[in-house]
């Protein structure tokens, strides 16, 4: 593109400066118009490939988790925890509502699928599917499902070891915490039968930390 | 059994290379002419489907891709080829049949026939497939003219008919020679989009490509021509004075 | 804007540089269409660095996981077929405008003083090239790599002594494996492919020294004009940068016609033995080079003794960096040179036969071929000398024809 700045005295005489003029501009229009063309597609080959995508979604059988227990699997690179919540859990949820402790308890922040956008987080109250990460900065919080085991009146959840922010068993998070945010909830949908669930992607609105 | 072991474990590759080797023996028949398109290959993934898929597998070509390039949309890729069970929409073509009954029923796994058309060539593939006759001496019954003792039973043959070394047709087909050669250039033409899937995204854009690259050096030309003048006047004088030369063009 | 500018030429010389190497670069106004290969051929390296990185971002180097990689890119990657074409069809393309360039050099004298060292460092690029091409057709990993691979180490343990100290080495074990193609990856992206480019930068720079020669291989130095500048000279800048972006124009519309609709070549830009995954058990039914190296071993292949046969096609290796010094006549161009002109023509077919053969299958009947090219390629620089003292020559005109 140094061409540009070609004077006049290069020429004999004036009179085609206008055409030299345009012919130079027309040329490095196509030209850069061409660089522009061939980047996109140099930069879009970076995108995930079609292996990523097909590794992305994957399935779990539900069979070995009992009521009470929780299972954490790699999902993405990401731990994704399963909880069979037991009612007893399950009640707890109210109580801590009832408390008036919830930063987000209605999950107004799009942290989960519109589908899971209930007090269990979840599209069966029993099964807990949900990234283990904590919103704060990014760690792993502890699983602490027994009352009274991180402070007198813990009723269960998660407690998270970096910066001590504190979840109940649907993953909102409780005031006084460093997290802003309600841990992240996948898209995930059951198999007919219910004994398997897939994992298909995560939910783009949702923030993870 | 003795004779098969070695051939199993150097794998199917030494039978490819044997076949390469082969074809130059005995030149390729060339397929009818069909033409190269979507419309052919579509037809010849139906037909490898409904007939090559229970053993073959094509894993490099996705489901979901094939539907991008072919422009078949997820419903009718899942009813007309994810046929084999625990196909996957996401992932590449799969058999029917697992590694484990392939090695039990026909001593070696058939191959992945996803880069065979590069490999091998169209030419060879649809001789290959053309070529085989009844051989009672081979275990499997079928031997090949361009592949000799192929370990592949002829599986077409209720459609092409069965013939013999010489050429004696023994049981004709179902489908007359004229159909059934059609319908194998088409399974040629498809496996030959599924060693090279991008062919017809390159043949959609790369008109506008060369056309781009056209426009530009036509435009290089007429400002190489407006510059160069210079250059002939400057030599037209330089015959009748003999002292001119051509000063730098620089800026102030 | 203009102080900028000046702000940015008082601590940089930029200024400088673009009259040294553009605007008062002087070229001879008589250059042919062969003058385009060298501004295309900084072009084609640059895009091979270019499409080299974004291959590189989805390629893994170990003997288990190359193949599938590659074919990764083929298949799973948004466009990685026009990166990878761009790479395996631009390597070809290179040793096309390299054999144009350094053919040029030949026909037009342009290795004879003062530019031997030009000619010298130019040789070694190509040579270097050859190397690079080697380690990048290794990585694919498919059989035809794994073949070369095994066949290229195994020659350099022809050598003597250090030989099989060398062979392992290059391969890092007893084969060729991840070790080899780890390595090799190393070697064709950082340190190899280094050394190329700044041998590329020294041979610029000795081209502006000593000034490009032309088709009628006149110093066009020798005749100035009153005020001091060439009179058969225009500069670089505008007069060739406008030209060579026409030559631009024309050779990418070529590249992307290769790339669009042929981009094996019907398996000469790419092999098919490379669509076969490498398999250490079953050697290809020929092991054939890519055309481009194909003429060295189809010398290799002309003698019937190994360490013999490598001996001559090392000789065809290096023979060519001593031209400057084996070319004895007073005149620079063959065009006044009908002698030497019949025998850059007669080195350019057998060159090209010699392509040819070495991509057939090692018969019997190519051995007279093949035999007769390696006496003619060796007998080239062996009776230059001789012949250069005594070949009649046609008077050089004073000035450049245009």
């Amino acid at each position: 593109m140094t061409k540009t700045n070609e004077g006049p005295q290069g020429l004999r005489d004036g009179a085609n400066q206008g055409r030299r003029r345009f012919l130079i501009a027309t040329t490095s229009v196509v030209g850069v118009g061409i660089v522009g063309a061939v980047a996109v597609p140099l930069v879009e080959s970076l995108e995930p490939t079609a292996a990523e995508t097909a590794a992305a979604s994957a399935t779990f059988n539900l069979a070995p988790v009992e009521p009470g227990m929780q299972v954490t699997i790699p999902w993405q690179k990401k731990p994704v925890i399963i909880v069979n919540r037991t009612p007893e859990m399950l009640a707890t949820l109210t109580e801590v509502e009832k408390k008036g402790v919830l930063k987000d308890p209605n999950c107004t922040v799009p942290q989960q699928p519109p589908y899971c956008k209930n007090m269990y987080r979840a599209r069966k109250p029993e099964w807990l599917v949900m990234v283990r990460i904590c919103t704060h900065l990014c760690c792993i919080p502890h699983y602490r499902p027994k009352k009274a085991s991180v402070g007198p009146s813990w009723l269960g959840g998660f407690h998270c070891p970096c910066h001590g922010s504190m979840y109940d068993l649907s993953g909102r998070v409780i005031k006084g915490s460093p997290a802003p945010h309600n841990m992240a909830v996948p898209e995930y949908h059951f198999s007919p039968d219910g004994k398997s669930v897939t994992i298909t992607k995560m939910y783009p609105k949702a923030h993870l930390c | 059994m003795r004779k098969t072991l070695p051939r199993a474990a150097l794998g199917p590759l030494f039978a490819l290379a044997t076949a390469a080797h082969a074809a130059v023996m005995k030149p390729p028949v060339a397929p009818p002419s069909v033409p190269f398109t979507k419309a052919t290959v579509i037809a010849g993934a139906q037909f490898f489907a409904d007939h090559c898929s229970a053993c073959h597998a094509v894993s490099n070509l996705r489901y979901k891709r094939m539907g991008a390039d072919l422009g078949l949309t997820k419903a009718m890729i899942k009813k007309s080829f994810m046929k084999p069970g625990g196909a996957n929409y996401l992932k590449g073509m799969r058999p029917a049949m697992t590694q484990a009954q392939a090695k039990k029923w026909l001593g070696l796994p058939p191959p992945n026939l996803s880069h065979m058309a590069r490999a091998l060539g169209p030419r060879f593939l649809y001789t290959y497939l053309t070529s085989f006759y009844w051989d009672p001496k081979r275990p499997s019954g079928w031997n090949n003219h361009v592949f000799p003792n192929v370990a592949m039973p002829y599986i077409l043959a209720p459609w092409g008919g069965i013939y013999t070394k010489n050429g004696k047709l023994l049981v004709p087909g179902r489908e007359s020679p004229a159909v059934f050669d059609r319908h194998v250039a088409d399974v040629v033409a498809f496996l030959r989009y599924a060693s090279d899937p991008s062919v017809f995204e390159r043949r959609a854009i790369g008109r506008y490509v060369i056309g781009a690259f056209v426009l530009l050096s036509i435009l290089a030309y007429l400002l190489k021509k407006d510059y160069w003048r210079d250059v002939h006047d400057k030599e037209a004088d330089s015959h009748s004075q003999k002292s001119a030369t051509i000063k730098p063009a620089r800026k102030g | 804007m203009s102080k900028v500018i000046d702000w940015f030429n008082a601590r940089f010389p930029a200024r400088e540089m673009m009259r040294e190497h553009m605007t008062e670069y002087y070229a001879p106004k008589n250059f042919n269409i062969l003058y385009y290969t060298g501004s295309l051929l900084l072009l084609m390296i640059a895009l091979q660095l270019l499409s080299g990185f974004f291959l590189m971002a989805h390629y893994v180097p170990t003997s288990q996981d190359a193949y599938n990689s590659v074919q990764g890119i083929m298949y799973d990657t948004k466009w990685g077929w026009l990166v990878r074409y761009m790479h395996v069809d631009g390597v070809s393309l290179i040793f096309i405008l390299l054999y144009l360039h350094m053919g040029r050099g030949l026909l037009y004298g342009s290795y004879r003083n003062p530019r031997e060292l030009l000619w010298v460092i130019g040789y070694l690029i190509y040579v270097l090239m050859m190397g690079e091409a080697f380690f990048g057709y290794i990585l694919p990993f498919g059989n035809l790599s794994y073949w070369a691979g095994q066949v290229i180490t195994s020659i350099i343990h022809a050598v003597p002594i250090i030989g099989p100290g060398l062979t392992t080495l290059a391969r890092g074990g007893p084969g060729v494996g991840t070790a080899t193609l780890e390595r090799f990856l190393a070697l064709h992206t950082v340190l190899w492919f280094l050394i190329l480019a700044a041998c590329i930068g020294l041979h610029i720079l000795a081209l502006h020294k000593v000034g490009s020669n032309n088709p009628d291989g006149i110093e066009i130095k020798d005749r100035k004009g009153a005020d001091g500048t060439p009179l058969d000279g225009i500069p670089f800048h505008p007069y060739y940068t406008v030209k060579d972006i026409f030559g631009v124009g024309v050779f990418l519309t070529l590249f992307a016609a290769i790339i669009f609709y042929a981009p094996t070549m019907h398996g000469v830009f790419l092999e098919r033995t490379t669509f076969f995954r490498a398999n250490p058990m079953v050697s290809l039914p020929d092991v054939t080079p890519p055309w481009y190296l194909a003429p060295y071993y189809a010398m290799l292949r002309a003698v019937p003794n190994k360490y013999e046969g490598i001996v001559l096609m090392a000789l065809a290796v290096v023979l060519p960096f001593f031209m400057p010094w084996l070319d004895r006549c007073k005149v620079r161009s063959s065009r006044y040179r009908p002698v030497y002109r019949f025998m850059i023509l007669l080195m350019a077919v057998t060159f090209f036969t010699l392509a040819y053969v070495g991509e057939q299958p090692p018969l019997p009947k190519y051995f007279l071929i093949e035999r007769l090219g390696a006496a003619i390629y060796i007998g080239f620089y062996l009776l230059l000398p001789i012949i250069s003292r005594f070949e009649p020559t046609r008077p050089v005109p004073e000035r450049v024809r245009s």
